[in-house]
């Protein structure tokens, strides 16, 4: 809305911006983002259009999990309108409510309740505007098909673009507001295709790499060939005469091309000349496993119960192993790529990033600016799983747009992106278990050591959902010779890797099944009633012990949802085929079904290229096999059928489905190679490891 | 100079040299197709030259030179979707959608080879493609409704 904060016409939906989520610093102290109204903590989250048709707004980005359609279906739903009548406005630091950002699965939870509050509040207000307008009681009025009409009389009726006409209208969102309940739902569980389908298969849905802007420069940056290297020399003589080159600049740690053409831009870096210190020998591959060891510090215990040296006193058995899952590269299809765009002390930057308001801040403090003097588009973006947070390439493109005094793109090549973003980290895990003759589950202890500097990542989904009584996991934090980040399930699909191939071990060391095994020692519901659908639909025979005939299965939680997972394959040689994946999840109610399956699908094969192929290799700081002729990713040459049931109750609230379907998928690979081979896979990416 | 047509539209180039997926984005302005991996590995920077698929990053204008081009933006008339495009949508082929544009131009020179191809075919010819979201499952089922529209029986 103006910045005087009067809206223009339209019945207009306030309320708190944050969420809950602490708000950023300086943000709400005066105008902030063009969204949030002068001094108020307020932003606009929806407005009914003159014209009857809704615009939502959420701080959320689009990167492919389809959060724009599940959002519009919430707000249709409760709104009483068609969904081809919302609009959902995503990640424009200058249009919508600040957020946190778009990671651990809360788009649905937390956004998509404001949302739905919003539209009940503005479908409460409408039906009061035609109480007065129709002279009727409010209670014999009901909203249909963005109209109002009398239940007695149906001649008596008004649109809700008659109701607003030309006025301007602002409520604030009732928070108590009466919900629609589920057997009043009528968009909110059915099938949708999504509202931007259309432009992604006809090309028009534009994505950072695609912001071309007049007068915009290509810019290449300068980067380190090593982790850690420092620049000593620089000579850009034979560079600065390259043609098309508008410009080399140099300023500070930066070093980059502005030229007319990204080819002139890269032919020109070429050529740069430069000199970098010696480097120092430091660590590759194959000494992972010890430094994660060797470096372990700040010891967490995520969990504890009873007392292990009990435990283990009451067991008749104990299985001690230790697994290990190498750095693996998010690798989005799109690259990243910004273009900032300075006018005079107002910077607008497209960043494809999953923090929008993140960058703006960072920005923001960067030049010394307002937070309201920046503006951050994330349009379209392609793919992220969880690295999108950071976002250096806004940093450069801003520095260099400002230095140039036009407007720069700086985008990474497919090697830059996986060699300078984030890798899912590295981590080794010790397992001891105690357990019974019958087969109860009475010790387990753990030790997780997860690679980088932010032990959050390795802390999520280690703690064991089995009944043991006596517990104790223990997470630590090791060195780490890459950068590490987010990755989908941050360290969860990890931590689960090696939890439920344990568990299947201890399961055929005691002679049992393994869904009979975990059954006996679960007793959580959720994850029962997850487990005994997906064996089901599957159709699992049960066999103690390797049966030959390939088949593995494995549980998992993460953001509140549960999910278990079966698969079957076949291994020939170093290479494993597989067949069929049956995942049955329970993230509570579901929204979109359609959306919900193809992010398990998605996190299935995803995982399948961790759990058989991905790692990325390196050595003294430099990442070996960038770039997708050096790091097999799944194709559809590859990929199993999959089913997915929904087993969830509607009672439940919505929790994430975009991150569960990743944490089973390892281990019931692992489990199934074993079921196929009778070898166990205790070390990721499985085909490594095959003779 | 160098001239080609794109979507049936003259475009002159004055450096033959210039890669051709970096002149269709950036000089004609048709993003549609996309930059993925610029090994020719990936496919998203699929385009049709005389009906036939090409990866775009590993080519030239030059190379291309008074052929017919065809884009993601010129596979149907405006405002109307090719059967391809509207099977992706049917099927909900995609996540990010990032891949779609060249999934979609893979799978329009495999029908213009092979009026119905196998599902060996269709297999081959997809696996040329990558989707990091890892939608192939959708992908093959929106292939196989767009080869033949009448056999297809799920939602």
């Amino acid at each position: 809305m103006p910045e005087d904060g009067t809206p223009e016409a339209g019945l207009h939906i306030l309320g708190e911006g944050g969420l809950g989520f602490p708000a950023p610093q300086r943000t709400y102290a005066r105008v902030a983002y063009g969204n949030t109204q002068p001094d108020a903590e307020k932003a606009r989250w929806l407005t009914v259009r003159p014209d009857g048709s809704v615009v939502a707004y959420a701080g959320k980005v689009e990167y492919g999990q389809g959060i724009r359609t599940g959002l519009a279906i919430e707000v249709a739903d409760e709104l009483r309108v068609p969904l081809a009548n919302v609009e959902v406005v995503l990640g424009d630091t200058a249009r919508v409510p600040w957020d946190m950002g778009t990671f651990g699965s809360q788009s649905t939870a937390r956004v998509g309740l404001q949302l739905r509050k919003a539209a009940a509040t503005a479908r409460q207000a409408l039906l009061e505007m035609a109480a007065d307008r129709l002279d009727l009681p409010a209670g014999d009025l009901r909203a249909e098909a963005g109209r109002i009409s009398s239940s007695s009389d149906g001649n008596r009726a008004i649109t809700y673009a008659d109701l607003i006409g030309g006025a301007s209208i602002v409520h604030d969102i009732d928070s108590d507001i009466a919900l629609t309940p589920r057997a009043e739902f009528s968009v909110m569980g059915k099938t949708h295709t999504r509202i931007d389908a259309e432009a992604r298969v006809t090309g028009r849905a534009l994505y950072s790499q695609d912001i071309v802007v007049d007068g915009m420069l290509f810019g290449s940056v300068l980067r380190r060939p090593w982790r850690g290297a420092a620049l000593q020399s620089v000579d850009t003589s034979i560079a600065e005469r390259m043609p098309g080159v508008v410009q080399v600049v140099r300023e500070d740690d930066l070093v980059a091309v502005l030229a007319d053409t990204d080819e002139h831009a890269a032919a020109a870096m070429n050529l740069l000349q430069t000199q970098w210190g010696e480097p120092a020998p430091t660590a590759s591959t194959i000494d992972l496993p010890e430094i994660l060891l060797s470096s372990a510090h700040d010891p967490f215990v995520t969990q504890e119960a009873g007392s292990l040296e009990e435990g283990f006193t009451a067991a008749s058995g104990v299985l001690e192993a230790t697994y290990f899952v190498p750095y693996v590269s998010n690798a989005p299809m799109e690259p990243r790529a910004a273009v900032a765009s300075w006018d005079g002390d107002r910077l607008t930057v497209w960043a494809g990033t999953q923090r929008p308001f993140g960058i703006n801040t960072e920005l923001a403090q960067r030049f010394g600016l307002e937070e309201s003097q920046v503006r951050v588009i994330a349009p379209e973006i392609g793919g992220g799983f969880g690295s999108k947070s950071p976002y250096p390439v806004a940093h450069e493109a801003s520095r260099l747009a400002r230095i140039a005094g036009r407007p720069v793109r700086v985008a990474y090549t497919r090697a830059e992106d996986m060699i300078y973003a984030t890798m899912r980290p590295a981590a080794l895990f010790r397992i001891k278990s105690g357990f019974t003759a019958d087969g109860r589950l009475v010790a387990w202890e753990c030790h997780a050591y997860h690679a980088g500097d932010r032990p959050f990542l390795g802390r999520r989904g280690s703690d064991s959902p089995y009944d043991a009584a006596h517990v104790r996991v223990t997470t630590y934090t090791s060195d780490s010779p890459l950068s590490t980040g987010s990755y989908r399930s941050l360290g969860a699909a990890a931590n689960h890797f090696a939890r439920e191939v344990h568990i299947d071990e201890v399961a055929a060391a005691v002679g049992l099944d393994p869904v009979e095994f975990r059954l006996r020692n679960l007793s959580h519901p959720r994850f029962r009633r997850v487990l005994e659908h997906a064996a089901d639909a599957h159709g699992w025979q049960p066999a103690a012990g390797a049966s030959r005939r390939g088949q593995g299965i494995a549980i998992g939680v993460d953001v509140g949802s549960y999910i278990a997972t079966a698969v079957q394959l076949d291994v020939g040689g170093r290479e494993v085929r597989l067949d069929r994946v049956t995942a049955a999840l329970d993230c509570g109610l579901v929204v979109n079904p359609e959306g919900a399956r193809n992010q398990v699908e998605g996190s299935i094969v995803m995982g399948m290229g961790t759990a058989l192929y991905e790692a990325i290799d390196f050595q003294d700081g430099r990442v070996l096999n960038a770039g997708f002729t050096r790091y097999r990713v799944p194709r559809s040459s590859d990929a199993p059928a999959i089913e997915t049931l929904l087993v969830g109750d509607d009672d439940t609230p919505s929790t994430g489905a975009g991150e569960p379907g990743i944490v089973p998928i390892a281990a019931a690979i692992s489990n199934a190679v074993f079921d196929r081979t009778g070898e166990r896979q205790r070390e990721l990416p499985i085909q490594r490891h095959l003779r | 100079m160098v001239t080609i047509f794109i979507n049936g539209e003259p475009h002159d180039a004055a450096d033959p040299s210039r890669n051709l997926l970096s002149f269709i984005r950036f000089d004609a302005g048709l993003t549609g197709t996309k930059y993925g991996c610029g090994e020719g590995v990936c496919g998203a920077c699929t385009v049709l030259v005389d009906g036939q698929p090409l990866r775009s990053c590993l080519s030239t204008v030059g190379a291309v030179a008074g052929g017919s081009l065809t884009t993601i933006e010129g596979l149907a008339p405006e405002g109307a979707l090719h059967p391809v495009q509207q099977a992706f949508i049917d099927e909900q082929a995609m996540q990010c959608g990032y891949c779609i544009p060249g999934f979609i131009m893979t799978s329009v020179a495999l029908l213009n080879r092979e009026q119905s191809p196998d599902r060996a075919q269709i297999r081959e010819a997809l696996s040329q493609n990558m989707c990091r979201c890892g939608t192939y499952q959708r992908i093959l089922r929106a292939f196989e409704r767009a080869a033949s529209p009448g056999d297809v029986t799920h939602a």
